[in-house]
């Protein structure tokens, strides 16, 4: 039986998306009896916008008007694939996707582990090596002798064309960069790390990217400070609000450290916390207190902001973010940087931007760390005491991708859930082994065009399949009237607020989500009041 | 033939050892890149449930070490039990894919067994060769013939198999069916495949049986070709696990990850992007804050 779609259809020439979606085909939601349908692409952006991959789009990159516009796209998209390979471009990456690029021996055991490709209902285009194996092809015609020579005899038959160009930078956002493809491979191909390459072919090379993540993330990042917009002034007006709220919810004064000279630990969050989840932070600032931590905010420029978008598409822009956080930090005088409850960001700056902070900067001179071992070590020593009864209702956890399957921090979370929540349940599967929310590699935070039908019914959906078996015993609303969905990383709970909100689960069936310090805060014995609000869903 | 065969079964030999550490050395100076480990990582001492030094706080400070044998029984059993395969391929790979590497293997067992029994007079030994050669052309025959077929008849596998992969497959058929057919046809195939291999590791070639001297022709053909093949990810595999997937070394302050970076840090950039500005080295990139505005 022929596929759908062929590698080659990437070059097809018309409007017509390489698949459809269709519910039919999707994966079924346990206990979910009606979710809302899937829109069809709206005319207004087919006509203006690249939509021919599957429909939708979060780029948008305008259909070339003139012969030269395509061949402006055509010959940058091969001279950056080409710079992917040149070792003083590209060092950061180049023998890992040399790699993967040349062991490949397509027996596709990599796929069954892709959650985006099984939601979808197997969309061929979605296979994790689809996209991977379209670039191998267009490598070996462009760029390799063998290619030249024997063409399609070493599968060299990939034309590049401008639909070729615009349909690989949507496809480039159809993997989440989860890597749990990765781990099944038995060659160590990294069908992740080719997909995150193609990436950074279009925004190194042709400034081609969401625009939630390169302009208005790493660059107004850099330039104004954060990728919320949020100004260092606009920052020390967010603290003051934390330290109020903190004074509603719980009663008590709390003055939160900024800029405190010699502090131990710089703790760095996801900007987005303080307009999206102040809780979040207040929580950290309440735990931080009464442990007794010395700990500061910073209020320079980037230094409030931990995220670090070029993680998942540009190493310079990954570069420039980690070294001001780490500067920072030094000026600051603080011993360590602990990243908040934010997976990516954490990642960035902890493992993967260790080898372009050499020197002066490297984790010997300021130590860079995940909080969730903090947080475990908090309720290990015994400084802090928590009462597990006062949250007592079901909770299960989400792995973030970014600490678990990309860092190894497991059991920490694992450790401090079972010590305050006695209902807590596994999810299937978890740990190392967990699905994506279906927001990472920057989904979450993407709103342009019809993109978040994509996330919400095909990237979160594997994730929202595990949330309802995990509480499918306490589904009832009324006998169960608060259930929780811990996900100790902003990104993966933004992505979780919107899935929410599009399966109707909290207004059906009650279930909330947040991070872990919320819980370890709403257990404290010397907290006379909730501080989760339990009829609260935002 | 047979003369032209002796020789050409030094020269695949050598080209083949030289091709191994010729592409080694290649692989390993490049650059190094950033890290991008993936955990369960089977070195770790927290591996069981998937952990990371990075579990403890005050990570940096505290002495870590890798497991170097959980390393290499986990290459191992990918290697000789292809686990992965076995526990995840939907398509029914793993018997196949199983059985043609080990007549791979066993074909180049067998191949050193009877060298080794031509070189040091040990004709105790040929039992066992004998054995090895029976199963490793048997094995390979099947498990090749049965990649083949799947590739062919499963369209998910067929749309991405290039012809070149499928003259791989068929190479490797043509060594072991040539090997099944020299078994049938040489009613003293284990005699003749020794006498061959003795005349060719003293280049006093001796006439052997048509079928006999076509399938060490044709091995020898397959060792000259493997390396610059996508077969030669037996090696490369050691490169996609060890040094990436598995490197998990932290950069310590003038440690030799911290020189090598620094040096790479020298390197100037090309990219056209309007954020980036191009010539400039790595270090000095990181201190533009916004390209376009010139800053
Ligand atoms: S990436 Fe790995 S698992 Fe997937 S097809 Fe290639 S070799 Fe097989
Ligand atoms: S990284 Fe994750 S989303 Fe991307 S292809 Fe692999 S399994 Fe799928």
């Amino acid at each position: 039986m022929a596929l759908e779609v062929s590698i080659r259809d990437i070059a097809r020439p018309n409007d017509d998306p390489l698949v459809s979606l269709s519910m039919r085909d999707l994966i079924d939601l346990p206990g979910l009896d009606e979710e809302p349908p899937l829109e069809p692409t709206p005319k207004k952006f087919i006509d203006k916008y690249e939509m021919s991959l599957d429909g939708h789009c979060c780029i948008g990159i305008p259909k070339p008007k003139s012969k030269e516009e395509e061949d402006f796209l055509v010959r940058r998209f091969l001279s950056g694939l080409e710079k992917l390979f040149n070792s003083e471009d590209s060092w950061t990456f180049k023998q890992a996707l040399r790699l993967s690029f040349d062991y490949c021996v397509k027996c596709q055991t990599c796929n069954e582990a892709c959650h985006a490709y099984l939601a979808s209902g197997r969309k061929e285009i979605y296979r994790p090596t689809y996209r991977s194996e379209i670039l191998r092809r267009i490598w070996k015609k462009y760029f390799t002798p063998e290619g030249k020579l024997l063409g399609k005899f070493v599968g060299a038959d990939v034309d590049v064309n401008w639909r070729t160009v615009t349909r690989l930078a949507e496809l480039g956002h159809r993997c989440t960069l989860c890597r749990r493809c990765a781990q099944r491979c038995p060659m160590g191909v990294d069908n992740a790390l080719i997909a995150r390459e193609l990436r950074k072919l279009f925004s190194q090379e042709l400034g081609i990217a969401p625009i939630e993540i390169l302009e208005k993330g790493c660059v107004q990042h850099l330039r104004v400070g954060s990728s919320t917009g949020m100004s260092p002034s606009g920052f020390k007006e967010a603290v003051e609000f934390l330290e109020e709220d903190i004074g509603d919810r719980i009663g008590k004064k709390i003055k939160i450290p900024v800029d405190k000279k010699g502090a131990e630990i710089l703790l760095i969050h996801n900007a987005g916390e303080f307009l999206s989840w102040p809780e979040n932070p207040e929580a950290f600032a309440i735990l931080f207190e009464a442990a007794g931590i010395s700990w500061t905010l910073a209020s320079e420029a980037v230094g409030y902001d931990a995220v670090n978008y070029g993680l998942w598409n540009d190493d310079v822009e990954l570069a420039r973010v980690a070294v001001r956080h780490v500067k920072i930090a030094k000026s600051l005088g603080c011993r360590k940087i602990v990243v908040g409850e934010c997976g990516h960001a954490t990642k960035a700056l902890v493992v993967i931007a260790d080898r372009v902070l050499a020197g002066e900067l490297s984790s010997s001179e300021v130590e860079r760390e995940c909080c969730l071992p903090l947080l475990w070590e908090i309720i290990r020593s015994g400084a802090i005491k928590f009462d597990p009864s006062k949250n007592n209702f079901p909770v299960t956890l989400h792995d973030p991708c970014n600490m678990v399957r990309a860092m190894g921090v497991v059991k920490p979370q694992r450790l401090a859930l079972k010590a305050i929540a006695p209902q807590f349940r596994e999810m299937a599967p978890n740990g190392v082994y967990n699905y994506c929310c279906g927001g990472g590699s920057g989904y979450a935070i993407i709103q342009s065009f019809n993109f978040p039908q994509w996330r919400n019914k095909i990237g979160a959906r594997m994730k929202m399949r595990q949330t309802l078996e995990a509480f499918k015993n306490e589904l009832d609303p009324v006998k169960y009237p608060f259930k929780y969905l811990c996900a100790p990383c902003s990104n993966c709970k933004g992505t979780i607020r919107d899935a929410i909100t599009h399966y109707g689960l909290w207004d059906k069936f009650r279930i909330n989500y947040g991070g872990l310090v919320e819980l370890m805060v709403n257990a404290m014995v010397d907290i006379d009041r909730p501080f989760i609000e339990y009829e609260d869903f935002h | 033939m047979g003369s032209f065969a002796a020789y050409l079964a030094w020269l695949a030999v050598a080209v083949f050892v030289f091709m191994v550490i010729y592409r080694f050395i290649k692989f390993n100076s490049m650059p190094l890149h950033l890290r991008w480990e993936l955990y369960p990582l089977p070195l770790e001492p927290k591996h069981h449930h998937g952990g990371s030094y990075m579990e403890e706080v005050d990570y940096v400070r505290k002495p870590r070490h890798h497991i170097r044998i959980n390393g290499i029984l986990d290459m191992a059993s990918e290697v000789f039990l292809l686990k992965k395969v076995k526990e995840y391929n939907k398509y029914g790979m793993w018997p196949f894919s199983f059985c043609m590497h080990w007549g791979i293997y066993l074909m180049c067992f067998w191949a050193v067994l009877l060298v080794v029994e031509e070189v040091f007079n040990w004709g105790a030994i040929s039992p066992l060769s004998n054995v090895v050669g029976a199963v490793a052309i048997i094995a390979g025959a099947f498990g090749s013939l049965g990649l083949i077929l799947k590739r062919v008849g499963i369209a998910e596998l067929a749309a991405y198999t290039a012809p070149v992969d499928y003259f791989n497959l068929f190479f490797l058929l043509a060594i072991f069916a040539t090997g099944i057919i020299a078994w049938v046809t040489d009613p003293y195939f284990f005699d003749d495949a020794r006498a061959y291999v003795a005349g060719a590791v003293t280049l006093q070639p001796v006439t052997v049986p048509f079928w006999v001297a076509l399938q060490f022709l044709i091995f020898e053909l397959f060792l000259l070709y493997m390396p610059f093949s996508k077969l030669f990810h037996y090696v490369a595999k050691y490169f996609t696990i060890d040094k990436v997937l598995w490197d998990d070394i932290l950069n310590v302050k003038g440690s030799a990850v911290d020189k090598k970076i620094t040096s790479q840090l020298s390197y100037k950039l090309t990219w056209a992007g309007p954020h980036i500005v191009p010539g400039k080295t790595w270090v000095e990139e990181v201190e533009i804050v916004d390209a376009r505005e010139g800053k």
